[in-house]
């Protein structure tokens, strides 16, 4: 399930990262996005959302949480 | 020796620098504030034995496989200089993220210290981290330091271990080699810091729960409120430093500078030369005055931008401007060169570095320098002031003036480049916490200091320059009129294609003239050309004083005034922000398509702004209306033909899909 349709203040495990561009696949890694690691969602606003990656929180578009599946 | 910092984006590096070298380099509370290495040497009470040690300060990274540019100088510094020693700051309220950039740091085979860095922040939450344990997992020697504090902050300590370390550098290396030799996954590498983290961290609470600052988040960032809020702040900072506070401190200066030239005319009488005195009391102590003058306006305006930066609201209005600035083909990283710009245009431009798409990069360093930054204030306030009563409003328009230019740039851009691309938004969103009024003063001061040396060189021998071209006719007699001077010949044909936009006076082209080379020219050589002494009054305590008087002198009316002031805040900005474009936009093409954009910008603005305003107060058209009609038509059509040249090819050109 992509992200962007996932409840608030949940825990989920990333599955998969569905973009094509290496580069920011490897930069999501960095910060802790890739399969098998935990993201919560703690706020949505308008378009953006608010996650919570490994210690530190986030703002990303809708677009990019499309793209993340837990 | 040469000590290398590096860490995470905003882990607190050039704090650190700052705090060890002494300097006053730009910090804020967001990710990638630094783009470019700084170079310091270590302050004397840090380095007891005197030795010549050399502190760099890297931009911020996550790993060391770089994703934007300014993470590629970090990369290429420490691989390619090899400094003795590198100290790897880390954020200790991050460290499950923050050590994954450390595991690769340690394999580079230069001696690493970590400086566990925020301890103030940690002790605050009450979290634990075991030192002992964190040095022995990792084979290095870690210091808990907080960089914002002047004592008991480990950097002492700290200099020292990195010092230690330095030396013994060569046998450890071979150690390190042995250790590991093998190339580890990335996946592993995350693994083997999530077993360190585990033994060696004790949390009150975990991270991913809410907190009052999501709160703060849920409302500065609102469909609703984000805007008002953000265009709220603005104008308080505007009218603090151009209405409230900057004119109560400009005036007390303005005092001093006034005897100052009654001094100085005192001295003189009788002993100089009527030219040489006019050089000196007019060129000098008048020109460069007038613009010293606003520098207490300009001061305010900094100090509230460090607290603007140091409060982490800058990353949340990144994310609040992503939703608009994404409908024109930029991100919400944009918005931040744009309020770096408001304080000075070429560290706006260089901030563009953060932007990982080129199109979206170039585009944002040529439209940054629509913001009215800190050597337009000046202009600002003085035009606000004498014809416009309140001086904080026409501030604030003229920024979201800046910022509407710049949206209808963008499209404009992105139809001639025809690169219709989107790409992801990410941004760290830092906690918020109190701005230090202590480091935002520092702040404050090291960038007057900087307008004052200016003012003392670059502006002064324009001052100088002008009161001389002035002064001289072409056959270098003392012109009777200042219309037969150098000044007004070499400014008049400049002049006659201003006609349209209703300042087609040699005086404002030669002021705009001058503007190009620092933007705080134009109200100097104003106050040359029309021999006004000061433009802040100081018997009641009001920017412009006498503004009527002031009007009469000038000669245009208020209309005139404004598309004067738009003219000279949308035209290209001052020779230190155009060379600062050069350099990010890599391109000759986008330069000179960046130059021409932002004349013609200028141009047709003031056009509309006299000839539309004109029209509203007198019921007919300005002066030069249909001359000034046919060029931005002109303007206008080139710009169509190329938007629609574009699209035609694209046509026949599959889409390119970048990120």
């Amino acid at each position: 399930m992509p992200l962007s349709e996932v409840k608030l203040n949940q825990t989920y495990t990333v599955d998969k990262i569905d973009i094509e561009r290496d580069d920011m696949k490897k930069f999501l890694f960095s910060l802790g996005v890739y399969p098998g690691e935990r993201i919560t969602i703690i706020s949505k606003l308008s378009s953006n959302y608010i996650i919570n990656i490994k210690d530190a929180r986030y703002s990303i578009d809708k677009d990019l949480a499309k793209a993340i599946h837990v | 020796m040469r000590i290398a910092l590096a860490g995470n984006p905003n882990s607190g590096k050039t704090t650190l620098f700052n705090s060890i070298t002494g300097k006053q380099e730009h910090v804020g509370n967001w990710a990638g504030v630094t783009v470019d290495k700084k170079q310091g040497n270590i302050r004397r009470i840090y380095n007891p034995s005197g030795e010549r040690i050399t502190v760099i300060d890297l931009p911020g990274a996550y790993s060391a496989s770089p994703y934007t540019s300014e993470e590629t100088i970090t990369k290429d510094f420490i691989l390619n200089e090899k400094p003795d020693v590198i100290i790897n700051i880390v954020d200790s309220s991050n460290l499950s993220r923050s050590l994954f950039f450390t595991t690769q740091l340690l394999e580079m085979k230069i001696p690493v210290v970590i400086a566990l860095n925020k301890a103030d922040i940690l002790e605050k939450k009450g979290n634990e981290i075991d030192l002992r344990e964190l040095s022995h997992m990792l084979n290095c020697p870690v210091i808990k330091t907080s960089a914002v504090k002047s004592s008991s902050n480990g950097l002492k300590e700290l200099i020292d271990a990195a010092h230690k370390a330095a030396a013994n550098g060569a046998e450890d290396k071979v150690a390190q080699k042995t250790d590991r030799d093998e190339a580890i996954s990335d996946e592993d590498r995350f693994q083997h810091v999530k077993q360190i983290v585990a033994k060696v961290e004790k949390r009150k609470k975990t991270s991913d729960r809410q907190t009052i600052q999501d709160k703060a988040d849920r409302i500065v960032a609102s469909r609703w409120l984000g805007i008002p809020i953000f265009a709220g702040v603005i104008f308080l900072v505007f009218s603090l430093s151009q209405a409230w506070l900057g004119p109560w401190l400009a005036d007390m200066l303005v005092g001093l500078i006034d005897s100052l030239y009654v001094l100085a005319e005192r001295l003189m009488a009788g002993n100089v030369s009527p030219v040489l005195q006019s050089i000196l009391l007019d060129g000098i102590i008048g020109g460069v005055g007038a613009v010293v003058g606003f520098l207490p306006l300009i001061m305010v305006l900094f100090f509230f931008l460090a607290l603007l930066e140091d409060c982490g609201y800058m990353a949340r209005v990144a994310m609040l401007m992503d939703r608009y600035f994404k409908k024109v083909g930029l991100s919400g990283k944009s918005i931040i060169p744009m309020v770096v710009g408001t304080g000075c245009a070429v560290p706006g431009i260089m901030a563009t570095r953060t932007i990982k798409s080129i199109r979206q990069r170039r585009t944002t360093a040529m439209l940054a320098p629509f913001m009215p930054c800190g050597a337009k204030l000046p202009i600002i306030a003085l035009f606000a002031g004498v014809f416009f009563g309140e001086n904080g409003w026409i501030g604030t328009i003229m920024y979201f003036l800046g910022i509407a230019i710049i949206v209808v740039g963008a499209v404009i851009i992105r139809k001639i480049t025809g690169d219709n691309s989107t790409s992801y938004f990410i941004i760290e969103l830092p906690e918020y916490r109190w701005p230090s009024i202590k480091r935002a003063f520092l702040s404050m001061l090291s960038r007057a200091k900087a307008f004052i040396v200016k003012a003392g060189t670059v502006i002064l021998v324009c001052n100088v320059i002008v009161q001389m071209l002035q002064t001289f006719t072409l056959d270098l007699q003392i012109a009777q009129n200042t219309s037969d001077s150098i000044l007004a010949i070499i400014s008049s044909p400049a002049a006659v294609l201003l006609v349209p936009l209703g300042f087609g006076m040699w005086q404002f082209a030669a002021a705009a003239i001058t503007g190009l080379i620092a933007k705080e020219n134009v109200v100097g050589t104003l106050a040359v050309v029309f021999s006004i002494s000061n433009f802040i009054n100081t018997d009641d305590l009001a920017l412009v004083g006498d503004a009527a008087a002031v009007q009469s002198v000038l000669g245009i009316g208020s209309v005139a005034a404004l598309s004067y002031l738009v003219f000279n805040l949308f035209t290209p900005p001052c020779v230190a922000a155009i060379a600062a474009m050069r350099t990010e936009l890599e391109s000759n093409k986008w330069f000179m398509g960046a130059i021409a954009f932002q004349l013609a910008m200028g141009y047709v603005l003031s056009f509309f702004v006299y000839q539309l305003g004109t029209l509203f107060t007198t019921g007919t058209f300005g002066d030069g209306f249909i001359w000034g009609l046919a060029a931005v038509s002109v303007i206008f059509g080139y710009i169509a033909f190329l938007m629609f040249k574009r699209k035609r090819q694209d046509a026949y050109l599959p889409r390119k899909a970048e990120v």
